[in-house]
C-alpha cells in the first residue's frame, strides 16, 4: 500500500499534516457506513475497506518514523529488525549514558534536569527528520544514497523511546504532585 | 500481552543490576542495541585468571522481557567458563522464559551482549600481551 496516494499527498517528507488531517476527515466522512446505508452489499464493504485504508495511511504519514520507513519502502529499500545495519558502538554508548542521565534524573526527582535532557534529544530528533526531509524531498535519489540514510531510523527509536521515558515521567510526577495537593499537604513549587 | 511468571519475576526483581569498572583489564563490556524498538543492553563480564566469568552484571533499557533476557544471562554466565557462556544461544533464553514470537529480538539482542562483553575482553587481554611484548 501506498499511504501517499491513498491520501493524496506528494511522496516526500516533509508534508502539511494539518492539510492531510483534513482531507483524512473528508475521506472519512465521505466513507462513512451511514452514507452507504441503501448500497449494495459490495458497494458497502469496497467502502468499508477504502475506509479502512484511509486511517491506516493517516496513522502512517502523521508518523514521522512510519513515514520514513513508508518512504523507504516505496524505494525497495527494505526496514526492520533484520535490515537495518546495526547502531554504531560510539552511539550505544551515547544512548546508554543519556537514558542512565535520566534514570538518575528521576530517582532525584529532578524534573528541570529531565526536560533539558528530553530537550537535547528531541533536538537530536529534528536533525534527523531534516535529514530526512532533505533527502525525501520529492526529486529522484539513487536507491545507494538513500540507503546511506538508513541508520537514521534506528537512531529516531531510540530517541523515541527516551522521549517516551521522559514523558512518563513528567506525567508521574504530575500525577504526585496532584495527589499531594488532594492530600491537603503543603507543596512546594 | 501476557508475560511469562518467569519473565515478570526477572522483570520485577532483576538479578545482577550494576556496573563493572570497564577500565578493569579483567572486565570486558557489551554495549548492544535493537534498532527495530530503540532497545539498549550493556551487559559486563569479570573474567578470573582461570578464564572463569566470576562477576557479571547488566543494565537495561528495554521493555520486561528484554530486562529479563539479560537478567537471565548474567545469572548464566556466572562461574561459567568463557567458552562454555560462549556457547549460550537466543533459543536457550526463549524457552527458559517462554517468549512469545515478537519478544524473540530481545533474547538475541541478551546473546549478542554476552559474546559482545566476551569479545571486548579478548581484545583488551590481547592488547595487553601486545603491549607486554613490546616491553620486553
Amino acid at each position: 500500500m501506498d499511504p501517499f496516494a491513498t491520501l493524496g499527498a506528494p511522496r516526500r517528507f516533509d508534508l502539511d499534516l494539518a492539510a492531510l488531517e483534513k482531507t483524512h476527515r473528508e475521506l472519512s466522512r465521505a466513507l462513512h457506513p451511514d452514507k452507504f446505508a441503501s448500497a449494495s452489499a459490495s458497494e458497502r464493504r469496497a467502502a468499508l475497506e477504502k475506509a479502512a485504508s484511509v486511517n491506516e495511511a493517516w496513522r502512517v504519514l502523521r508518523d514521522p518514523i512510519r513515514r520514513a520507513e513508508a518512504l523507504f519502502q516505496l524505494e525497495g529499500i527494505e526496514v526492520g529488525e533484520t535490515k537495518e545495519p546495526k547502531p554504531s558502538p560510539a552511539f550505544l554508548m551515547e544512548v546508554m549514558e543519556q537514558r542512565e542521565e535520566l534514570a538518575e534524573a528521576r530517582a532525584k526527582k529532578d524534573l528541570d534536569r529531565v526536560r533539558k535532557l528530553a530537550a537535547a534529544i528531541g533536538e537530536r530528533m529534528k536533525a534527523a527528520q531534516e535529514r530526512l526531509g532533505a533527502a525525501f524531498d520529492g526529486s529522484s535519489r539513487s536507491a545507494d544514497e538513500l540507503a546511506r540514510l538508513l541508520p537514521l531510523l534506528g537512531e529516531m527509536r531510540f530517541y523515541r523511546r527516551f522521549l517516551d521515558e521522559a514523558s512518563a515521567i513528567e506525567e508521574e510526577a504530575e500525577e504526585a504532585l496532584l495527589a499531594a495537593e488532594a492530600n491537603g499537604e503543603k507543596v512546594h513549587a | 500481552m501476557a508475560y511469562s511468571e518467569k519473565v515478570i519475576d526477572h522483570a520485577e526483581n532483576p538479578r545482577n543490576v550494576g556496573t563493572l569498572d570497564k577500565d578493569d583489564p579483567n572486565v570486558g563490556t557489551g554495549l548492544v542495541g535493537a534498532p527495530a524498538c530503540g532497545d539498549v543492553m550493556r551487559l559486563q563480564i569479570k573474567v578470573n585468571d582461570d578464564g572463569i566469568i566470576e562477576d557479571a552484571k547488566f543494565k537495561t533499557f528495554g521493555c520486561g522481557s528484554a530486562i529479563a533476557s539479560s537478567s537471565l544471562a548474567t545469572e548464566w554466565i556466572k562461574g561459567k567458563k568463557l567458552e562454555e557462556a560462549e556457547a549460550i544461544r537466543n533459543v536457550d533464553i526463549v524457552n527458559e522464559l517462554n517468549l512469545p514470537p515478537v519478544k524473540i529480538h530481545c533474547s538475541v539482542l541478551a546473546e549478542d551482549a554476552i559474546k559482545s562483553a566476551i569479545a571486548d575482553y579478548r581484545a583488551k587481554q590481547a592488547a595487553r600481551q601486545a603491549a607486554k611484548a613490546n616491553a620486553q
